[in-house]
């Protein structure tokens, strides 16, 4: 039986543009953040697990090494991990799982980017012309999902501006959209049909950090942890025949995965709120189906009724989501750390009332990459 | 038939990333550009080139620079014979650890001698600064000290607080034998895909194994589409300019299921069709450009994103109705 373990220290650096800090001052800075929460310092920390999106975002190669002395991890185990988009929960899943194990008792994990030194777009089409860009690789599958379900067209832009109020909430936020509505994100240009200017995440630099412990590790810091209860990943291949982009299998059987480790037999009622990576409006109500959390074609209704919003009965986003910040690594640990930050009770003017379990979600490639955990206040709590 | 020769393919990956330099590289490379060069206080140490963080108690170190040099010491080095392009020397150089006065570590640097013969560990060099200085590392370089010409510097205006690197990479791709047939198949104007002998599913390119069976597929699979197909699901791209980017215009962005094929052809570009004028169900035919314009050379070995090549001329509308939603593939 694995060791259970608790996130006891939560780090994040502000999202922003550009921020004037050196690649190792930006993650140190969340390091430091993570540790102070935490009440520990670097000499507690037995093992460093850091991950980033693909290494031609910033054209640093291997900076898992060049950052060992800004995290003071020379003379430790540092680990890399990279998953595409959902790099940063994967992160998190290795760094819990090295703790479970028992190989360490007190773990770093950390995952950052810095965009504004790169271009994501020159990335992501490997230096060539043509690129379409992540919205616009996702849109035809958007556009797919729309058709399947009958949604209306302004659920986009709903989620759209939802998570970017719940973004006012959040002081690390990237964006403050002060005065969005969905007329103005209607009228935004249309970028990939049928995504809009306003329906797509911002271009961030920023890093975040986790400390995650054991049990005893646990007793010797200050604030509640967030009990890890369970956490899956899955991967399945980008094209295949047969595939289907909307709501992929491997997404799907992640989710079954997971809830059955927590002992989850009903999500949406049994899961207080979740943190969802959601860089385009619309994956609110695809991954809302696609992880079993509302019935095939009913994601959409959920959204449109108001369950989504911070308040509702299975509040999405509550800190902005990747639609108010982006940078890119570290977008699938906020998940992750958003999660823990709501069941701690922590997580100030978008905290939802009586959070107990929540659940933080990353995906990544052609939506072929997924990593998933659930925390609670408790650490076993019981369903019914 | 067009020569196999045509693979593998090279390409260059070029892009000039941007660097923060922060509170202590910052300073110190706008000294280089002044003609001077910085260390920091670490404890009762030196260090050149400074570092932010104390490399052994990780503490945050404060911007307290000491001017080092000009002259130093080198500890060792190696002579390098033959200086590729991206080297600081054209002619035959050395790299050593150089050791500046008042430092106490050495940083790695290139130092300009007439051979091997004239480097030893222990000589004394001294640091020369080039005409152009950019805020760079490379504004610096170091010589024995006899060869040492004495020179003027004008401080340069502001800080450097951000460096550009044009990093580039040029490489060969060998394509994987079942993509190189794919490849060899569009310079012919044929549509080659590969039949699994397990299921029977066609998918375009092959793998060269059916990933759902994991069972290999050969030349024997291999399978010629017909140049038609339907257009199942597309999207409108605005195209952002990039380094690189040559679009300019709103186009479509199709997946089209060739006749036959069970995996569609993603992110097919039609610009002959007008972008409100497009519809999925729509019949389209390839219509390939003439056999001397073709080339596959941004045929690649990915997967996340793999092209037609450079010979399809356009996707023309056959004129057959559109396909009913519900006779679609069941995937899209």
């Amino acid at each position: 039986m694995a060791e259970r373990c608790g996130v006891v220290g939560l780090g994040q650096t502000k999202y922003d543009r550009c921020l004037p800090l050196s690649l190792d001052g930006l993650v140190r800075e969340a390091a430091l953040r993570a540790l102070e929460d935490a009440e520990l310092t670097f000499a507690d920390i037995d093992a460093v697990v850091i991950g980033k999106a693909p290494d031609a975002l910033e054209g640093v190669m291997m900076p898992e090494l060049s950052l060992a002395d800004a995290l003071n991890a020379v003379g430790k185990p540092i680990h890399r991990v990279h998953t595409a988009g959902s790099v940063g929960a994967s992160t998190a899943i290795s760094a819990a799982t090295l703790v479970e194990s028992g190989m360490y008792e007190t773990v770093l994990t950390l995952a950052y980017e810095k965009q504004s030194e790169g271009d994501f777009m020159w990335a992501l089409s490997g230096g060539r012309s043509g690129g379409a860009g992540a919205g616009g690789s996702f849109a035809p599958w958007i556009r797919e999902y729309i058709k399947r379900s009958g949604a209306p067209p302004h659920i986009g832009w709903k989620v759209a501006v939802k998570d970017r109020l719940n973004a006012l909430k959040n002081p690390y936020a990237h964006l403050q959209m002060e005065g969005i509505t969905i007329e103005k994100v209607k009228e935004s240009p249309m970028l990939w049909d049928p995504l809009h200017f306003f329906e797509a995440c911002p271009s961030s630099d920023g890093a975040a950090a986790m400390v995650i412990t054991t049990v005893a590790g646990a007793k010797r810091t200050p604030r509640p942890p967030a009990w890890v209860l369970a956490h899956a990943k899955r991967t399945e291949f980008t094209v295949f025949p047969g595939r289907d982009p909307v709501k992929p299998a491997a997404g799907v059987e992640c989710a079954k995965a997971l809830y059955k480790k927590a002992g989850i037999t009903d999500p949406r009622r049994q899961i207080d709120c979740a943190e969802l990576y959601v860089p385009f409006s619309w994956f609110e109500p695809m991954w809302l189906e696609g992880h079993l959390i509302a019935d095939e074609g009913d994601g959409w209704k959920m959204t449109d009724s108001g369950a989504t919003e911070l308040g509702g009965d299975f509040p999405v986003n509550m800190s902005g989501g990747v639609l108010s910040s982006n940078a890119i690594g570290a977008s699938g640990m906020v998940r992750c750390l958003e999660a823990a930050n709501q069941v701690r009770g922590t997580a100030g003017d978008y905290q939802v009332d009586g959070a107990r379990v929540a659940l933080g979600h990353a995906y990544g490639g052609a939506s072929n990459y997924f990593a998933m955990w659930i925390v609670s206040s408790d650490p076993n709590p019981s369903f019914s | 038939m067009v020569a196999m020769s045509e693979f593998p393919t090279s390409f260059t990956l070029e892009y000039p990333y941007t660097r923060t330099l922060g509170p202590v590289i910052g300073p110190f490379l706008t000294a280089l550009r002044d003609g001077r060069i910085l260390g920091i206080r670490c404890g009762s140490r030196v260090l050149c080139p400074p570092l932010e963080f104390d490399p052994e108690t990780g503490e945050t170190l404060s911007p307290d620079f000491v001017e080092v040099g000009p002259m130093g010491c080198v500890e060792f080095w190696t002579w390098i014979a033959e200086p590729s392009r991206k080297h600081p020397f054209r002619e035959p150089f050395a790299f050593a650890q150089v050791k500046l006065d008042g430092a106490d570590t050495a940083m790695t640097h290139a130092v300009k001698a007439s051979g091997p013969e004239a480097m030893s560990n222990g000589m004394r060099v001294k640091a020369q600064f080039r005409e152009e200085r950019t805020g760079a590392i490379s504004d610096v370089y170091f010589v024995p000290e006899a060869d040492a010409l004495d020179m003027a510097i004008e401080p340069g205006e502001g800080e450097v607080e951000i460096s550009t690197h044009l990093i580039s990479l040029t490489f060969d791709e060998n394509l994987y034998p079942s993509r190189a047939r794919y490849a060899q198949g569009l310079l012919d104007g044929k549509f080659i895909g590969q039949r699994s002998p397990v299921s029977g599913s066609v998918s375009i390119p092959g793998k060269g194994y059916d990933p759902m069976a994991r069972v290999l597929m050969t030349e024997a699979d291999d399978v010629e589409l017909a140049p038609t197909g339907t257009a199942t699901s597309f999207t409108v791209i605005t195209p952002i300019q990039y380094k690189g980017q040559t679009e300019t215009e709103p186009y479509v962005s199709a997946s089209i299921f060739l006749d036959g094929s069970d995996q569609p052809l993603t992110m097919q570009n039609i610009y002959n069709i007008p972008v409100d004028e497009f519809r999925e169900g729509m019949r389209l035919r390839a219509i390939f450009k003439p056999v001397a314009e073709r080339n596959v050379d941004n045929v690649d070995n990915s997967w996340m994103i793999f092209t037609t090549g450079n010979v399809i001329e356009r996707w023309e509308p056959t004129g057959e109705p559109d396909v009913p939603r519900e006779e679609f593939p069941e995937q899209i």
